[in-house]
């Protein structure tokens, strides 16, 4: 058993059996899973936080994969999403793809292919966290050099403001 | 007379294309589920391999699931089977029951379709002369808007009575048919016409009907053929 992962999933789908194989096998793993079996358990799901990244299947009854994709990528500035789909279209692939989903498989998968895209997508995670806390420390320090204590303390409350 | 192979145009084609498609998409859901579970199984046998013990019940329970989805991939396939044959022959003495079966089973693809169940007339065996794939075309297209309307996790009762000595009647109860301002579309119309079903919105009794005549005008003997035969047990309600 790998133990070296602890990338948080939050893995949707309505078809239960599915979304149970499937997190048994990325807990194996070594992946921290939770599981969602619609779109609006999702997004509760989601709001708890602390999510790396999200395999969320396109179509699903009620609020779709689609939907789903669309209010995870407004309300958590830095989850990566990988839909999944039993019908890849070109079209709703484009959608996904402007809607910032980071990558797009269709089923059924290699496994390893999905273990693959988790891996980048938590890399490509880190790396947005790391470069936004890079620009917010370059912030301070130019704000440190022209403000008093004061205003430094609400220049920086500011700056969480823009922070989801 | 009728000419036949003028029932068949690209909207047909169309709906072929549609159904097939979805039904394409629950065999990928039956078949990712069967390789998740039979990999699941492989990395429990890597994980006993080296020495980590394994819940017996763990492993029944995936053969289990892998058991179960095979059997809805046979169920899957057999709807499909009945689906392509219902186009053998344009126009034959249709027991509407089975199609109404078929029409469920095929709309029970569809994500945002939840259950539907039948309710048949109950002391005479419903059929008509017609063609069975249009009026599969009719009827699917009706309790896809249905759904559409009432949205996801509803009920729908399809019922079926005796209108009068010319005419079968297909209810869609339990919705308001008030605000149906885009049903029957264009297309779902001119086929309907094709084949002399009717299409009403009863406000007062907040339904949809569908009126299909026991026999399509103009058309010959020669396009009888016997009674739809049986094509498998499929279960009349959606799981």
């Amino acid at each position: 058993m790998e133990t070296n992962n602890t990338i948080k999933i939050l893995l949707v789908d309505d078809e239960v059996k599915f979304l149970k194989a499937v997190s048994d096998r990325l807990s194996i793993k070594g992946f921290d899973v939770t599981t969602a079996s619609n779109g609006d358990e999702a997004i509760v799901a989601a709001n708890k936080g602390g999510f790396d990244v999200a395999v969320v299947d396109l179509q699903m009854p009620g609020t779709d994969g689609a939907k789903v994709l669309e209010i995870l990528k407004q309300n958590h500035k830095f989850i990566e999403i990988i839909m999944l789909t039993g019908h890849a279209t070109l079209d709703s692939a484009v959608e996904c793809t402007k809607l910032g989903a980071f990558k797009y498989l269709e089923k059924p998968y290699d496994f390893d292919k999905l273990v693959d895209a988790l891996k980048e997508a938590y890399q490509a995670r880190m790396h947005k966290k790391f470069e936004s806390n890079q620009k917010r420390m370059d912030a301070i320090q130019k704000l440190a050099m022209h403000q008093s204590p004061l205003g430094l303390l609400k220049a920086m409350a500011r700056l969480d403001d823009g922070e989801k | 007379m009728v000419n036949t192979k003028d029932f068949f145009q690209y909207d047909s084609l169309a709906f072929f294309g549609k159904v097939n498609a979805s039904i394409s998409h629950e065999l990928k859901n039956v078949m990712a589920i069967i390789s998740e579970t039979a990999g699941l199984l492989g990395d429990l046998s890597d994980m006993a391999s080296m020495g980590t013990p394994i819940e017996p019940g763990m492993l029944k329970s995936c053969t289990g699931s892998i058991m179960e989805e095979i059997q809805r991939g046979f169920a899957t396939i057999r709807q499909m089977n009945r689906f392509a044959h219902s186009i053998d022959t344009p126009v034959q003495s249709v027991n509407l029951v089975d199609l109404l079966d078929l029409v469920i089973n095929l709309s029970g693809y569809l994500s945002f379709c939840g259950k539907t169940c039948l309710q048949p007339c109950e002391d005479v065996t419903p059929i008509a002369l017609t063609s069975p794939f249009l009026l599969q075309a009719v009827v699917y297209e009706t309790l896809i808007y249905s759904f559409k309307h009432t949205g996801p996790g509803v009920e729908i009762t399809i019922s079926l009575q005796r209108r009068d000595d010319s005419a079968w009647r297909i209810i869609f109860p339990g919705f308001n048919v008030n605000k149906l301002q885009v049903f029957p579309d264009v297309v779902t119309k001119a086929m309907a016409a094709s084949i002399g079903v009717a299409i009403h919105c009863d406000s007062a009794a907040d339904r949809l009907e569908l009126d299909v005549p026991l026999m399509i005008e103009g058309v010959t003997a020669h396009h009888v053929l016997p009674e739809m035969p049986d094509m498998g047990n499929a279960s009349r309600t959606r799981a």
